[in-house]
């Protein structure tokens, strides 16, 4: 018994030194992003402490005023993409479990073919240049507000509301709207948390969307600025105090960090959402 | 759709008339809600599947398209060996990238299942599951200043140090084919094992604990009790990711495009990329007719696949498809 009892502990041990190496390995990029992002001297191979702590990469980026259009365009885009995907995912999902509906299952395999099959990526960004929804922010918005496998998530959601509520809601005289706004919404506050979020981050970090329909770099997100700060020659060799390689990192962990002040508060919403996912489908 | 058990949930009022006219304006206000949906499906879904005709032309985006029958198919068959590069690349890629996210997703599952230290497990899951949320711009902006090939980056100083290369012949793991794709591969798996975990501790947590302790009392031991219970249970979860992720595979794109560069093009480039690049990157006056006709393979491709899968999925678990 004793014997049993030490190796458990043995074990336990060594299975907690794994996860502290994983979770370093996990880490350790973003730290050293942030130590160079801090390091005036240029910042040198396995230095994992800033050697001459200094905040003029950060003082570079900021007094830049160019970024800060992106970061506007970031802001408003997430928002407005997030609430316009959140009505279509909401009421379309509301309308697909009305069971006894003429037509229901025309509407959801309609939707469910568009998994299956698509135009493509030049059709689609023809479609799109044909509708002049190109070289404006509304493509950016609307073209990623529908998501089916998001609907369908939400589906499963409303599935387990009570349809007792439904009836006592139609009794006291709600139409189909006011029974969504006034049962179907406040019941199912966790989903909307849940794919609200999903939303959230897929329009924050979108970059597709804005490298195939957005030329004009006026209308470039943050993602697409990053891209070019990283990859292009947009920022300058010296700046102040800080090499390119300090603007560089600094760069980065100005985009990462607003989502990771949020992140740990954040982060059941996004296990629950998957996990409907994964009970059903 | 699986819910014969779901009774009707219409909110309005059950009329004796049975005509299907009275149902449809028992239900007019649902259609209402509908039309916002149906509007942004025939628009952004329905309409670009029309679009698919231009694979039959020579349209450049300027002038008005002539029909050249299937001689972009023709082309794109026997005269371009870049687009059969692109066709393997995708599937390479794709089917190695996930067989080994997977594969790690499930071993790193099964020893965080043994966490007895709740703190603890919640602090790992938090940290683990973080790459997943940072967007492939940011991933490829971070491994691009980690892996540089000079003294900046982290990795090529690091195998300095420890003397397996010399500080004149750094490696450029992104920017040469032969380290390309399991840079690749590592990179993914930094981002995207964790979250994968999630799907499998789910299936572990639903899991029967008498089995354990019958176990117990049987004799087996910790290996024992992992290999032959908690394994077998994640056995058709394990399916399911796979069978879900496979009908996935032609879709690669923003990953592979923010990695790659010129210089690694002969293994990295995928059946998207090559279309973008075809499309709008050459320089040339586009070929829209030839692009559009490489898209429509790729979505016969996929459509085949996801088939495939969805049948395959039915067989698997209990008639559950995945469309």
């Amino acid at each position: 018994m004793n014997n049993s009892r030490k190796k458990i502990t043995v074990f336990s041990v060594i299975n907690g030194l794994v996860f502290i190496i994983i979770s370093l390995i996990i880490l350790v990029p973003l730290w050293k992003i942030l130590v160079d992002s801090f390091d005036l001297r240029t910042a040198y191979g396995m230095k994992m402490w800033p050697e001459e702590f200094g905040l003029d990469g950060y003082k570079h980026i900021f007094s830049n005023v160019t970024l800060y259009r992106p970061l506007l365009i970031s802001v408003l885009t997430t928002i407005s993409g997030t609430i316009l995907a959140l009505i279509l995912t909401t009421m379309g999902a509301y309308v697909l479990i009305q069971w006894d509906m003429p037509g229901r299952t025309l509407f959801a395999n309609l939707l469910l073919f568009t998994m299956i099959f698509n135009g493509g990526m030049i059709p689609t960004y023809l479609v799109l240049n044909g509708l002049h929804l190109t070289d404006t922010l509304w493509v950016v918005i609307l073209y990623p507000a529908l998501n089916v496998y998001n609907l369908v998530l939400m589906r499963n959601f409303f599935e387990g509301i009570p349809s007792s509520l439904f009836e006592a809601a139609t009794l006291d005289g709600c139409s189909p709207m006011q029974t969504f706004i006034r049962v179907v919404l406040p019941m199912s506050k966790a989903a909307l948390a849940s794919i609200g979020l999903m939303f959230a981050v897929s329009y924050w970090n979108d970059y597709t969307h804005y490298r195939l329909y957005i030329r004009n770099s006026d209308l470039y997100n943050f993602q697409m600025k990053l891209r070019g700060m990283i990859m292009g020659s947009e920022l300058p060799t010296v700046s102040g105090n800080a090499t390119e390689n300090t603007l560089k990192n600094a760069a980065v962990i100005v985009v990462i960090v607003p989502f990771m002040i949020l992140y740990p508060c954040l982060q059941k919403y996004f296990v629950k959402g998957v996990n409907v996912g994964a009970v059903k489908e | 759709m699986n819910n014969k058990n779901i009774k009707t949930v219409a909110s309005v009022p059950k009329g004796s008339k049975k005509s299907v006219w009275a149902k449809v304006n028992r239900y007019k206000g649902f259609y209402l809600m509908f039309m916002p949906v149906l509007i942004f499906a025939l628009i952004f879904n329905y309409l670009p599947m029309f679009g698919i005709v231009f694979s039959v032309t020579n349209y450049n985006g300027i002038k008005t398209p002539d029909f050249v029958a299937f001689e972009n198919f023709k082309r794109m068959f026997f005269e371009m060996p870049k687009f059969w590069t692109s066709f393997q690349n995708t599937i390479v890629i794709s089917v190695v990238k996930l067989i080994l996210t997977t594969f790690f997703a499930v071993v790193v599952s099964l020893f965080l299942n043994e966490i007895i230290n709740i703190h603890f497990k919640k602090v790992v899951q938090t940290i683990i599951y973080l790459p997943h949320f940072l967007s492939w711009v940011v991933t490829a902006s971070l491994f691009t200043l980690i892996l540089a090939p000079n003294g900046y980056g982290l990795v090529n100083s690091f195998l300095v140090q420890i003397g397996v290369i010399d500080a004149n012949d750094m490696i450029y793991f992104l920017g040469t084919s032969k380290w390309w794709r399991i840079t690749y591969y590592v990179i993914n798996i930094w981002k995207e094992t964790g979250w994968q975990t999630v799907i499998f501790m789910a299936t572990l947590a639903g899991m029967n604990s008498e089995l354990y302790e019958a176990a117990s009392i049987d004799g087996a031991n910790r290996w024992g009790k992992m290999r032959f219970i908690t394994f077998p249970a994640l056995a058709n979860t394990i399916l399911t990711v796979l069978i879900l992720n496979l009908a996935k595979v032609m879709n690669l794109f923003e990953s592979v495009f923010v990695l790659q560069n010129d210089a690694v093009l002969d293994v990295s480039n995928v059946l998207e990329t090559y279309i973008y690049y075809q499309s709008f990157n050459s320089g040339a006056i586009p070929n829209f007719g030839y692009s559009t006709a490489v898209g429509v393979f790729k979505s016969i491709v996929g459509c085949v696949l996801v088939l495939i899968c969805n049948h395959w999925s039915k067989k698997v678990r209990e008639g559950r498809g995945i469309v």
